[in-house]
């Protein structure tokens, strides 16, 4: 069992067979330990190898006398049958003949007490060749009887099938076998992907000081030693400190190989291995292997304070105990995969319907549940239209940015299968992630569109991994030895605490999956949500065309009406020449109120044109749009002999110029109309959009806009007037002061500069003139 | 000038508005004999009735919109695809200032299209100018 790459012509040991007995302190690691071959078998019982066909003693161990009477050199070459008699002779015959072969070493009979010592069970298994018989003292002898050891087993498993979580079956395991074996400690020691291991279940005697939640570093159980674990079901060391006897001889005579030991009770044990347990206060173990698939997942690991007998029927249940909880323990994981996964799925199912029902993602973070009850994290983010939904601890929005830039980076979230990234040490990966160690020390990221405009991140925090190792993993072991570097068993179990940085506890396959599911799921609803809006516009268009014709169809009706009122008046002002003062008056108003009608239904039908034509945006010289908005309102101009101040040339502007035209002659029509002295002033100019005077009263959104405006010395408003000023058929004087007007020409200023995606306002107080300002981002906002 | 063409077709719903054109007509002094129809159906009934000799098409048709039934649009639409009836003056008085209608009017080729304003001093002027400018100045086909 040599490491790969490494390459030893001669052992140690010499050209000659290995013998634990006399090699095993000269070894410069653990991992070149011939363990299967090991030469010696544990002295309480004894091993014959038999030539296959005429069952020959080939070798003999040398504590045959002690156990069968005779000495190994007294039986080398004498069929079996002189230790076994004829009828255990035909009996073995006959179980090696059997096809298919033993699978392992198999119960043969039962060798009746000889004088002065125990009857001996006498077990037969075939190795590389030869037959291979061990014989041990049975337990039978003192005892009053055996205990049902199938009724034992067949309960064991019952309950072992009942376990809904990995750490429940492996409790249950520890309780049977503690309860099958009466040892003083049973445990299953599970393997994590470095090798190194953890013990996750514990049955102990109460004087026992508990194990629970220790880890051993990966060397504690050399590569040898593990992959004789995946062959075989059973180790048995009822007296790890008992002596080791060799085989005599210790090659096969017929072939010169040493005997392959793997599947014999009596193997030899390390002096590594002995001197480890010696170091824990273990007289005895018993081991037993956690197979998934093939590989060793974990040990059954027994330990008893003295020396023990572990029986061959106690063995054999303690095997098939081993053997149940490697078939079953795919099923308990999958049984606790799924019991989580379908809690996964039933709260994104749920959070997911609740958003459709909301039509916002929003619900997958402000409610509860949240994202946060589903896939156990510290904190999730979600990113969708342009901003973060966060729930639990997240890194702060900036970091949030970073992350995702350095994500959309990663090739894994193109992927069209799995697109799905998943980290349980991020700073290890990303730079962005340094000193987020203890928020996100695991991410766990699905996009949301291929787009960069959606993910979720799930953060888990860093688990200061507080691992209490049994003794430190890295002071202790390597002492140098004869032969160099070579391991030797720890001195010192004491609890060693080592903390691991940057790392979160590792996302399972069960919860990618679940966040791949969940991202389909919220597409879906995206993608819905998103029909709803293509719908919801087009109902938005056809209500707008609806509404179009409905003011036009308005103005027809209403006018007629008008057009019949007036020319009624008009005749009755006409033919009755006999109307008194005060009823021509009357109707005199009659006629003057049909007229300003007209003009109310005029305005209404502008202003709804205003807010549904489409812009024409060009580039465009403000100052010829002035000009022609000046030539526009030109007779007033004369009219009120006031002056107009452009301290500056107008700039250059994306706009459309018709309706910045409309802007303008509006806005210096009213500047003209609420003059306070005879000969008023008004000034035409902007605010740079680097500038930061002048912009006092300005809203938030014309930040880092041009500003334009139109400042009078008129008569002003009253800063509570000031909402008031642009709504519709608002007027803030009588109807005929300042030369009347239906109060429609700032709505419609407000409507086109919104139309711009501008912003306007005014700053004024009443008597000190008004400043009316306005900006013209340039792009279309559609009504 | 002809004179085969005797007689000015309005299509006008509004009895109101037909007496401000009647009033108009007056006062332009014009001799034609005025038909009325209220309707665009009414309209294209009288115009293929069965006497079709081109005399017997009118001078001049003076055509309000918003009519009930088959509006005036659809009667403008038929009269300009129909070759039966080339060389019809057609002028348009409507309530309505809807650009679109005044793009479909001039799309189907009429004559002229006027805006009825409400004050009636005003609204008497325009079909009073479009008499006097229809029937006394254009020369028309014979």
């Amino acid at each position: 069992m040599n490491p790969p790459g490494t390459t030893e012509p001669t052992p140690p040991w010499g050209a000659g067979p290995y013998s634990t007995l006399r090699h095993g302190t000269a070894l410069a690691t653990c991992d070149s330990e011939p363990v299967h071959t090991p030469g010696c078998i544990q002295a309480h019982g004894a091993l014959l190898v038999l030539r296959l066909g005429d069952l020959c003693i080939l070798q003999a161990s040398e504590n045959c006398d002690l156990h069968l009477g005779e000495t190994a050199t007294q039986l080398l070459g004498h069929s079996v049958g002189r230790v076994v008699g004829a009828a255990g002779e035909a009996q073995l015959h006959q179980m090696l003949e059997r096809e298919p072969p033993l699978p392992g070493a198999a119960y043969a009979f039962t060798l009746p007490a000889r004088t002065g010592a125990s009857p001996l069970d006498v077990c037969v298994h075939v190795s590389a060749g030869v037959a291979v018989l061990e014989l041990e003292a049975t337990s039978r002898a003192g005892q009053s009887g055996d205990p049902d050891f199938f009724a034992l087993v067949k309960s064991a498993v019952g309950r072992l099938q009942a376990s809904a979580s990995v750490r429940d079956f492996c409790q249950t395991v520890t309780r049977e076998v503690y309860g099958l074996t009466g040892l003083d400690r049973v445990m299953v020691y599970r393997f994590h992907a470095d090798l190194h291991g953890e013990v996750i279940a514990e049955s102990r005697h109460a004087r026992l000081a508990p194990w629970l939640g220790l880890h051993y570093p990966a060397d504690d159980i050399p590569l040898p030693a593990r992959e004789i674990f995946k062959r075989i079901w059973i180790r048995p060391l009822p007296d790890a400190a008992g002596p080791l006897v060799e085989l005599l001889p210790l090659a096969n005579p017929d072939n010169g190989r040493a005997l392959d030991m793997t599947h014999c009770a009596l193997r030899g044990a390390s002096v590594m291995y002995t001197k480890y347990l010696a170091n824990m206060g273990v007289a005895a173990s018993l081991t037993m292997p956690i197979l998934r698939d093939g590989e060793l997942w974990g040990l059954i690991a027994c330990h008893h304070e003295t020396p023990t007998r572990f029986p061959y029927q106690l063995r054999a249940a303690c095997e098939l105990v081993a053997q149940v909880a490697s078939l079953q323990l795919k099923s308990v994981e999958h049984a606790e995969q799924l019991a989580y996964r379908l809690k996964l799925e039933g709260v994104h199912q749920e959070l997911v319907a609740r958003s459709a029902r909301e039509g916002d993602l929003l619900a997958l973070t402000e409610h509860q549940p949240s994202l946060l009850d589903a896939i156990d994290a510290g904190g999730v983010a979600l990113y969708h239209l342009e901003r973060w939904w966060c729930v639990g601890r997240v890194p702060e929005v900036p970091q949030l940015e970073a992350l995702s830039a350095w994500l959309y980076e990663q090739p894994v979230l193109e992927s069209a299968t799995r697109p799905v990234f998943a980290t349980e040490a991020l700073a290890s990966v990303c730079p962005a992630a340094a000193g987020l160690e203890a928020i996100a020390s695991g991410m766990l990221a699905v996009a949301l569109s291929r787009q960069r405009r959606g993910l979720i991140l799930w953060f888990r925090p860093e688990t200061l991994q507080t691992i209490p190792w049994a003794g430190n993993p890295r002071d202790d072991p390597p002492v140098p030895g004869p032969q160099g570097r070579r391991l030797s068993p720890r001195a010192s179990f004491a609890l060693f605490v080592e903390s691991v940085r940057g790392r979160s506890r590792p996302w399972s396959d069960t919860e990618t999956d679940a966040a791949l599911r969940l991202r389909l799921l919220v597409l879906d609803l995206v993608i819905t949500r998103a029909e709803r809006l293509a719908d919801l516009n087009a109902d938005l268009t056809r209500s707008n065309e609806e509404l179009d014709a409905f003011a036009y169809v308005a103005s027809h009706d209403l006018k007629e009406p008008l057009r019949g009122i007036h020319r009624y008046a008009h005749q009755l002002l006409e033919n009755a020449e006999a109307l008194d003062g005060d009823n021509r008056r009357r109707v005199e108003s009659l006629m003057r109120l049909t007229v300003r009608m007209d003009s109310l239904l005029d305005s209404l039908l502008h202003f709804s044109r205003v807010g549904r034509m489409e812009l024409e945006l060009e580039d465009t010289d403000l100052n010829a749009v002035l000009e022609e908005a000046l030539e526009m309102i030109g007779a007033r101009r004369l009219e009120s002999r006031c002056s107009i101040g452009i301290p500056r040339r107008l700039p250059q502007v994306q706009c459309d110029p018709v309706r910045v035209r409309e802007i303008y002659s509006n806005l210096l029509a009213n500047a003209m109309k609420y003059k306070r002295n005879a000969d008023a002033h008004i000034e035409v100019g902007y605010i740079g959009a680097q500038d930061s005077e002048g912009r006092a009263a300005a809203p938030d959104e014309a930040a880092g806009h041009t500003v334009y405006y139109v400042k009078d010395d008129g008569i002003g408003i009253d800063r509570r007037h000031h909402e008031q000023v642009f709504r519709m058929f608002k007027r803030m004087h009588g109807r005929d002061d300042y030369g009347g007007g239906v109060g429609a020409g700032l709505t419609i200023v407000q409507k086109l500069v919104q139309r711009h995606g501008g912003r306007v306002w005014l700053d004024s107080t009443l008597g000190a003139g008004a400043t009316f300002y306005f900006t013209l981002p340039g792009w279309a906002v559609s009504a | 000038m002809s004179l085969r063409r005797q007689h000015v077709l309005v299509v006008e719903d509004s009895d109101e508005d037909f007496e401000t054109v009647l009033d108009a007509a007056q006062r332009a002094g014009i001799s034609h004999l005025i038909q009325r129809a209220t309707s665009g159906d009414e309209c294209l009934r009288l115009l293929r009735g069965a006497d079709r000799r081109r005399d017997a098409q009118p001078a001049l048709v003076l055509m309000d919109l918003n009519t009930p039934g088959d509006d005036g649009r659809e009667a403008l639409r038929q009269i300009r695809n129909d070759a039966t009836l080339p060389s019809l003056p057609l002028v348009v008085l409507s309530a309505s200032a809807n650009p679109r209608d005044l793009q479909f009017c001039y799309a189907h080729c009429v004559n002229a299209y006027h805006v009825k304003p409400v004050e009636h001093a005003r609204h008497l002027e325009v079909p009073q100018q479009i008499f006097a400018y229809w029937l006394g100045c254009v020369v028309l086909p014979d």
